[in-house]
Parts: structure tokens; C-alpha cells; sequence
């Protein structure tokens, strides 16, 4: 069964006096195990499209189901039932707390599942492994680099081992070789231990390193090819 | 916990500000709540002496007074023995000792007749010793502050306005006016009075009169029978005498609940600003939280835990400042038999339960707020 699918998605804002269609008749069917990227220029709707993906937004028209469960007439709490459960967040701009440790940063997905202290620790601990950063654990971001922020960032997307990671623009604030690196890691997570992400990027040298490409322009699909 | 703490450290110079707004709020209030509690505990020990009898006083005099600007006959006494439902008619005479200073009590001299009864000292315990009895002379039973004050014991000899008395009784403790008071027989008294007052004609007087009912009489109907039969007197009953007292207190009372209010409404505003703005500058990260999971109550209760929690530890720190400074006023006046402050449960725990709450009130809108942000939008914020 899919992951995610949708059917004829549509989202309307309405700026003024102007109509605009962000995302204007979308069907997409996200596998597991997939490792996609989402690429277009900017206005194409492709962050649009990931926030509908992660019941972030609701749609104007159309459908997004997960797991089978069709979530347009989701209450918001059912819907951040659903984040908090099988989806995993990674942005441009890493948003981790300023306040907490790496770790903490990590294990706050945990505390919001009201996972015991231990349980949470030794779980976020293991998921800093993975992304090579448990040394850190300890520190808060401000002491921690760029592309390593974007790791601790991975880390809590992955700690709840959900169905599905979006990602928007992850390697934007990054340079070339943080860049590579994260994606190195994130191609050797999806190939060793199944994970799906969906990332959206502008940056032709990630989507390279993906195994589809959803090309969008103008809020419809203009291809979607695998690599 | 920990990250409420965090938090409020991220922005220590506004948390700061804020809590010490409320800080000087809750100080004045701690110290002005003292200052009640203390008034409260004077008006419950008067109403030990209130309590379960008539004051008979000359028309025009005031009962909290106890000047003499009019005074009774003693024959109104045994008039007023005369009317059914009496027991006993008491009249009294009192001298001033020492003027109080400040808030401190007056030490007065009273005599009474005590072959008519127990009088003013018919609800006050006699902590040692015994009461005084009908025939006794020289003889004096004190109250207890006074006893310290004098360094009295039970058997000493103590000299008051020039005249040795021999304490034979200490009362219980009231904490109120009575215990500066010592009580003697009204005739080692008048004389004293007359010596102080030497353009005083009078004989056989009483400055008020003390009724006590015999058991199961309704007193406040006996009070107005009273008034009825006797002429020329102004009728004191227990009731009459508790609003008397009561409406002393108000005006004080009204003070408190006007620093109350005005540390409720500054406190409570600058607590809503700092929130606010602790929400608008967190915006990303209540987005972030909200696209992790968290439920709306999960946030309304993180800001509205840190609202209080600003409270809190306002409430704490106001209350301890002005706990001191209550010892530290106290103590400078312990010399001159002051206690201005009395420092009781409500004192402490009030002021602290009160900037929690008012913390958390003030909460509640930056919290919704917070709460009610769409994630896609915060997320976008910068």
C-alpha cells in the first residue's frame, strides 16, 4: 500500500484581488521505501505541495490520503495525530530549540508521543548515532555547525521511525560539501534501512542523488521520471 | 520544567523587569496584608471582650473611645440591675498609663465594681492566678502584654499612677487592646481619677457600665429593654459594638484590596506583554512544535506554564522581601511594645497562590495565541 496518495489536490490562496493556484490538480503516489525529490522553479507550488503531503495545509479540493486514512476532513488534532505518528519534518532553516541540547531536540517528537524519559533518551541517543553525531548530544545548537544542526534535525525527524521524512530545501543553508555530506547520509539511510523521504529542492545536484524526480511547474506535475 | 526555566533565562533582562514589577507589587501587598492580619488579630481580641455583654455608656460617647467627655451615674447601674433579665450591672471607671504610640495599644487602668459581677472580664481566661473578688483592695489582675511590660508576676507588687497594686491575676492573651489593661476595683481607681481630674465634682459615677444577661436571655432584645427603661443612656449591644469595630477594619481592608487590584492590573498587564512577546519572537518554534505533533493544549499549556511560572517566582521573591522587612520593622520596634505586623499563613501563602494565578490569567490570551497559530504560517515567519 501506498504511503501517501493524492488525488486531483488542489489549493487555492487568495491574495487580493488575484486567484493564485498553488498546487492545481495533483495525483501522486508515494511508496515506501521511496527516496524522492520534488523539484521546479520557485511559485511552482512544490512547498505547497509538501505542507498538503504533511497535513500541515488543507487542501481547497481534492484528496490526501496516509495509511489509507483520507485526511481533508481531519480535525487539526487528528491531524497532528497523524504528524506526530507517521511523519518526520526536516526544513531549510533546521528550527531546532535554542534552549534544549541536541539530545533534548532530538526526543521532543518522543515527548510529544508521552514516550517515558529513559525510553526517550536511549531512542534519541540511537538516532544521533545514525546520523554520526552522538558525541553531540550534549551540546546546544548554537555550538554546533550548520550541516550538523541539519543532522540533529534528521536525527528527531527519524526518532519516531515514521512512515515518511519530508523535507524542504534541507541542504539550503548548507554548502557544497555539508551538502554532499547530508546527502550521503540520507541516500545510505534510505538504502539501508528502508526510510522514504520526500525532499523539496531547487538544487539539481540533490535531486541527483534521489531515485525520483517530480519535476512541477505552474502547480501541476510537468513530469515525474525515475532515475 | 527545566525548558520553561530556559526559556525565561533566554530573555533574563525582560523576565527580570517583569518579575520585579510584581515583586513590588506582591511586597507591598505582603506587608500591608501583615499589617491587616495584625489589625485582625487586635479586633478578635477585643471581641473576647465584647462578646456576651451590654456596654452602657453616657449618649454622645464613643465605646472605642473610653474618654470621659459625659459619664454615668452609679445609680444607673443599679437601675439597670433592677430591669429582668440581668445579672449583673458593672460600672467602670477608666485612667490611661501610657499613651500608645504609633499602632501600639494604650495602657489603660480600669476599675470596676466587682462586687457587681465580673463586668469587662466576664469572657476573658485567667491565664494565672485568680479573678478579682468582691472586697479586694490594692489588688490588681493584668493583662498579659503588660505583665511583660511591667516584668509582672502573680504575688509582685507593681506600681501604677503612683498607687502599689498587688498582681493577684494575669489574663489570657487576646492580642488584643486588652492585654496592656490592667483591671482593679473601682474604688482604688476613683481616686486616681479624681487626682487627674481635678475639675471633676462628681462621686459615684461611672464612665460606662458593663451588663452581663443571666443564662438564656436573647441579649441583643435585652439591650433594647434596656434602652427602653432606662433613660438618658446609650445602649452598646454585642452586635452593635462587633459593626462598630468592623467598620474600623474596612478602611483597611479597602487599602489592601486597592494595592491588590493595582498589582493585579500592572503585574498582570506586564505579564501579558512579556508573553506576547515571548510568543511573537517563538513563532518558528511554535510552527516547528506543531509540525512534530504537538497537540494544541500540549503549547497553550507550555506558555501558560511559563506565564505562571513568572508568576510564581514573583510571588515567591515579593513574599520573602516582605517577610524580612515585617522582621526587620518588628524588631526595630520591639523596644516600644509595637507589634505592627503579624505574619500568618494567609500573609505568606496569599500573596504567592495570588501571582500564580494572576501569572496564569495573564497567560491565557499570549498562550491561545500561541496555541492557535496555524504551523505553515509560523513556520514561515522569520
Amino acid at each position: 500500500m501506498s504511503i501517501v496518495t493524492t488525488k486531483d489536490l488542489k489549493k487555492t490562496y487568495r491574495v487580493g484581488e488575484t486567484t493564485i493556484n498553488a498546487v492545481n490538480g495533483i495525483d501522486l503516489d508515494i511508496e515506501p521505501g521511496e527516496f524522492l525529490a520534488i523539484v521546479g522553479p520557485s511559485g511552482s507550488g512544490k512547498t505547497t505541495l509538501l505542507h498538503l503531503l504533511g497535513c500541515l495545509d488543507v487542501p481547497t479540493s481534492g484528496t490526501v490520503t496516509i495509511d489509507g486514512r483520507e485526511t481533508a476532513r481531519m480535525s487539526s488534532g487528528a491531524l497532528s495525530d497523524i504528524r506526530r505518528e507517521r511523519l518526520g519534518f526536516v526544513f531549510q532553516e533546521f528550527n531546532l530549540l535554542p534552549v534544549m541540547s541536541a539530545a533534548e531536540n532530538v526526543e521532543l517528537p518522543l515527548r510529544y508521543l508521552k514516550v517515558k524519559p529513559a525510553e526517550r533518551r536511549r531512542r534519541a541517543l540511537v538516532a544521533l548515532e545514525k546520523v554520526g553525531l552522538s558525541q553531540r548530544a550534549a551540546n546546544r545548537p548554537t555550538q554546533l555547525s550548520g550541516g550538523e544542526q541539519q543532522r540533529v534535525a534528521i536525527a528527531r525527524a527519524l526518532v519516531t521511525e515514521p512512515a515518511l521524512v519530508l523535507a524542504d530545501e534541507p541542504t539550503g543553508e548548507l554548502d557544497t560539501a555539508n551538502t554532499e555530506r547530508l546527502m550521503d547520509l540520507v541516500s545510505s539511510l534510505n538504502s539501508e534501512t528502508g526510510q522514504t523521504f520526500a525532499i523539496v529542492t531547487h538544487d539539481p545536484q540533490v535531486a541527483a542523488r534521489t531515485r525520483r524526480i517530480v519535476t512541477m511547474r505552474d502547480g501541476k506535475i510537468d513530469s515525474d521520471e525515475p532515475i | 520544567m527545566t525548558f520553561i526555566l530556559r526559556n525565561l533565562w533566554r530573555r533574563k533582562g525582560r523576565t527580570f523587569l517583569t518579575v520585579f514589577g510584581i515583586v513590588v507589587g506582591i511586597f507591598a501587598l505582603t506587608v500591608l496584608g501583615a499589617m491587616t492580619a495584625r489589625l485582625n488579630q487586635q479586633v478578635n481580641g477585643m471581641k473576647g471582650l465584647i462578646a456576651g455583654k451590654i456596654s452602657v455608656t453616657a449618649p454622645g460617647t464613643s465605646m472605642l473611645r473610653m474618654q470621659h467627655s459625659k459619664v454615668l451615674s452609679l445609680d444607673t447601674a443599679r437601675q439597670i440591675e433592677k430591669v429582668p433579665g440581668v445579672l449583673s450591672a458593672s460600672g467602670l471607671i477608666t485612667v490611661q498609663l501610657k499613651e500608645g504610640a504609633g499602632m501600639s495599644q494604650p495602657q489603660m487602668l480600669v476599675g470596676y465594681e466587682v462586687g457587681s459581677g465580673k463586668g469587662l472580664l466576664a469572657n476573658v481566661g485567667i491565664a494565672k492566678g485568680r479573678e478579682l473578688k468582691a472586697g479586694d483592695t490594692g489588688k490588681a489582675v493584668i493583662g498579659s502584654q503588660l505583665a511583660t511590660d511591667l516584668d509582672a508576676k502573680v504575688g509582685d507588687k507593681v506600681t501604677l499612677k503612683g498607687k502599689q497594686f498587688e498582681v493577684v491575676g494575669i489574663m489570657d492573651a487576646t492580642l488584643g487592646t486588652a492585654d496592656t489593661w490592667a483591671f482593679v476595683p473601682y474604688s482604688d481607681v476613683l481616686p486616681i481619677f479624681l487626682a487627674e481630674n481635678p475639675f471633676f465634682k462628681a462621686e459615684n459615677f461611672a464612665s460606662s457600665i458593663s451588663v452581663l444577661p443571666k443564662p438564656g436571655v436573647n441579649i441583643e432584645l435585652l439591650a433594647e429593654t434596656i434602652g427602653n427603661t432606662v433613660p438618658d443612656i446609650k445602649v452598646i449591644s454585642p452586635a452593635e459594638a462587633e459593626k462598630q469595630i468592623s467598620q474600623m477594619t474596612t478602611i483597611f481592608k479597602a487599602i489592601i484590596l486597592g494595592i491588590a487590584f493595582i498589582a493585579l492590573f500592572v503585574g498582570g498587564l506586564s505579564i501579558i506583554n512579556t508573553m506576547v512577546m515571548a510568543v511573537s519572537e517563538r513563532t518558528r518554534e511554535i510552527g516547528l512544535k506543531k509540525a512534530i505533533g504537538a497537540r494544541v493544549r500540549t503549547i497553550l499549556a507550555e506558555y501558560l506554564a511559563e506565564a505562571a511560572m513568572i508568576g510564581f517566582v514573583a510571588g515567591v521573591v515579593g513574599m520573602l522581601l516582605g517577610l524580612v522587612a515585617i522582621s526587620m520593622l518588628n524588631r526595630a520596634t520591639h523596644n516600644s511594645n509595637i507589634t505592627i505586623f503579624a505574619a500568618s499563613t494567609t500573609v505568606i501563602v496569599g500573596p504567592v497562590i495570588f501571582a500564580t494565578a494572576l501569572g496564569t490569567l495573564a497567560g491565557l490570551f499570549p498562550a491561545l495565541r500561541a496555541a492557535r497559530l496555524n504551523p505553515v504560517d509560523s513556520l514561515k515567519e522569520d
